[in-house]
């Protein structure tokens, strides 16, 4: 099974969260033997980085009103698509929506996401850098799921 | 009495960055018309002033994700013209070769997710994947062959940071270039496909009298170098771009408007690059511009859309000749003395002429910075154009109206992120008392 995390995001303050998890876990051997690939607002190009997997975590920042540096995995159909006005907004939504709209095969998709704070500026806030340890623990224990559930079918 | 109506957009979609449209006709009259770019300002010129030139060319990458390379190129060509720098022809070569990288990217990103949903009559470039998946397949094929030479000169495809005064930090070796050369030529022709897909849409026609504005090159296709001319018979050095271009502000938005030193509007861009340039085009880009020539017989902002096309075609056989001819350079970047001077650098950015001033103090500090993007240069060309737009769509119903004005507004392909700077259309009918 090939699986991979993507870290996705840019160097704006927490919006950095996904390509420092991708950092952090880049150190270690996933399990599974996934990929940590880290993108910096991919845009159209994530469709790229989904080809030929059979699993992807996605790692990412998001802005819900929850408490900062909180984690949840959420699924695709979690995500509610926004008015995509212009390509420098075309986000995770828009590529997994075209991904479909193309018809491609879509791996199987989780969400770690982390509730930002600081949207600008340099570095994580103090909250996004905790929430940076909690996601990178998630995301071991969901590859790990994803692992298992891999080797019981290929049994 | 005369029906005085007015048609706000408050927030246009599908043109790079956020603006709103404010018109308000009487009768068959504009009496308003606003294109309202709320982006907030970004003060690049100003945060750049004392910063050394050599921090330039990353920084004045991150003022566009899709055209960061036009505005390095504008700015290294400025501050290289200050420090005497000449550059190494393989080196220079390379640089035209990353300019078709973004050429590619950008145009293609234009064409199939801002552009093809108007002709197909879609919401936007997800419903085209789904009713022409095939080709969108294949302009994200093509798009994808921008991405790598950006990231194989820049080292990445988003915010690149490869080139530096003198050249780049890095440059590709032998191999790097021949396996990128391979999938050029195994993608290519997908580009002519490109090209018949969209001649083959419904897209509009309207003519108009517009001064066209672009670089032109003794030999080449503009891209980094040439002289300012226009077809109306202007033809100056980058050093003379204040002697015939004056930025002004204006009330309703964030970015500065661009204009002839007489007032006049202009238009730069794909088409103007095109129509002023056909003598420069490759062979195989000159006959896909002769498949459609009818559309190209007078300034037509609508036609926009095939120039685009006609320069992918030009880009990849530029990409391919520049790879060919390559020799590897003595070093990547030749070697500078920052110094105090004033320098100008005029490149044609994929939405058109980019001009950057740059003066620095004897350290090689900046003193000052201007940076003139191609959307502030076409936005007197915008509002001209939908001037003229307006008394045709008084008839219409409001959703009919607002998608008249967004595609007349989106054949500039308008970069508001740019430029500060997208559409809110607000359209006033009132009644005249």
């Amino acid at each position: 099974m090939r699986i991979k995390v993507i870290g996705l995001g840019s160097p704006n303050g927490d919006d950095a969260i996904g390509l420092e998890v991708v950092r952090e876990l880049s150190h270690e051997a996933l399990p599974g033997g996934a990929a940590a690939v880290a993108c910096d607002r991919p845009g159209v190009d994530l469709l790229d980085e989904l080809e030929g997997i059979d699993a992807a975590v996605l790692v990412d920042a998001l802005r819900s009103g929850a408490s900062p540096g909180s984690v949840r995995v959420l699924s695709p159909a979690q995500l509610a698509r926004g008015p995509a006005l212009s390509s420098h907004a075309f986000g995770v939504v828009d590529a997994l929506a075209l991904a479909a709209a193309l018809g491609r095969p879509r791996p199987a998709l989780r969400i770690v996401a982390v509730e930002l704070e600081a949207e600008r500026g340099e570095g994580l806030s103090v909250a996004g850098r905790a929430g940076v340890g909690e996601a990178c623990r998630c995301v071991r224990t969901l590859l790990a799921e994803l692992a298992a559930q891999a080797a019981v079918e290929t049994d | 009495m005369s029906e005085r109506r007015t048609i706000e957009i408050a927030t246009l979609a599908r043109v790079e960055g956020e603006g709103a449209l404010h018109l308000t006709v009487e009768g068959d009259q504009v009496v308003d018309l606003r294109l309202e770019i709320y982006e907030p300002p970004r003060f690049f010129e100003a945060f750049l002033r004392g910063r050394a030139a050599r921090e330039l060319a990353d920084l004045v990458a991150r003022i566009c994700g899709i055209c960061p390379v036009a505005y390095q190129m504008s700015t290294l060509h400025a501050v290289e013209s200050i420090f005497e720098v000449t550059l190494h022809p393989s080196v220079r070569a390379l640089r035209r070769l990353y300019y078709c990288g973004e050429w590619i990217e950008s145009h293609l990103l234009h064409m199939y997710f801002l552009a093809a949903p108007d002709y197909l009559g879609l919401e936007d470039g997800i419903a085209v994947a789904r009713s022409h998946p095939g080709e969108v397949e294949r302009g994200l094929r093509l798009r994808k062959l921008g991405n790598r030479i950006l990231s194989l000169l820049g080292g990445r495809p988003v915010n690149p940071v490869g080139a530096c005064i003198g050249g780049f930090s890095r440059t590709p070796t032998r191999s790097e270039l021949k396996e990128l050369a391979e999938e050029i030529v195994r993608a290519r022709g997908e580009a002519e496909a490109a090209l018949r897909f969209f001649a083959s849409l419904p897209v509009p026609s309207r003519p108009q009298a517009i001064e066209l504005v672009s670089l032109r090159h003794p030999s080449e296709y503009p891209m980094n170098e040439g002289r300012i001319v226009s077809s109306t018979g202007l033809n100056i050095e980058a050093a003379e771009f204040a002697t015939a271009f004056r930025e002004h502000q204006v009330p309703h938005s964030t970015a500065l408007h661009c204009r002839r030193t007489d007032g006049g509007r202009y238009l730069v861009g794909p088409l103007a690059r095109v129509l002023q340039n056909s003598d420069r085009l490759s062979p195989s880009a000159l006959a896909a511009r002769e498949s459609v020539a009818e559309r190209l017989s007078s300034p037509d902002p609508y036609a926009s859309v095939f120039a685009r096309a006609i320069e992918v075609i030009y880009a990849f056989d530029e990409a391919l000749r520049v790879i060919r001819e390559f020799e590897p350079p003595p070093k990547p970047a030749a070697e500078f003395t920052p110094c105090a001077g004033l320098g100008h650098g005029a490149t044609e950015a994929p939405r058109g002429l980019l001009y950057v001033r740059v003066e620095t103090d004897d350290r090689g500090d900046v003193l000052a910075i201007q940076i003139v993007p191609p959307t502030a240069q076409n936005q007197g060309c915008i509002e001209a154009d939908l001037r003229e737009l307006a008394p045709r769509i008084l008839a219409l119903s409001h959703e009919e109206a607002r998608r008249a004005c967004e595609m007349a507004i989106r054949n500039y392909d308008p970069c508001i992120s740019c430029s500060t700077h997208f559409l809110t259309l607000e359209i006033e009918r009132r009644s005249k008392a």
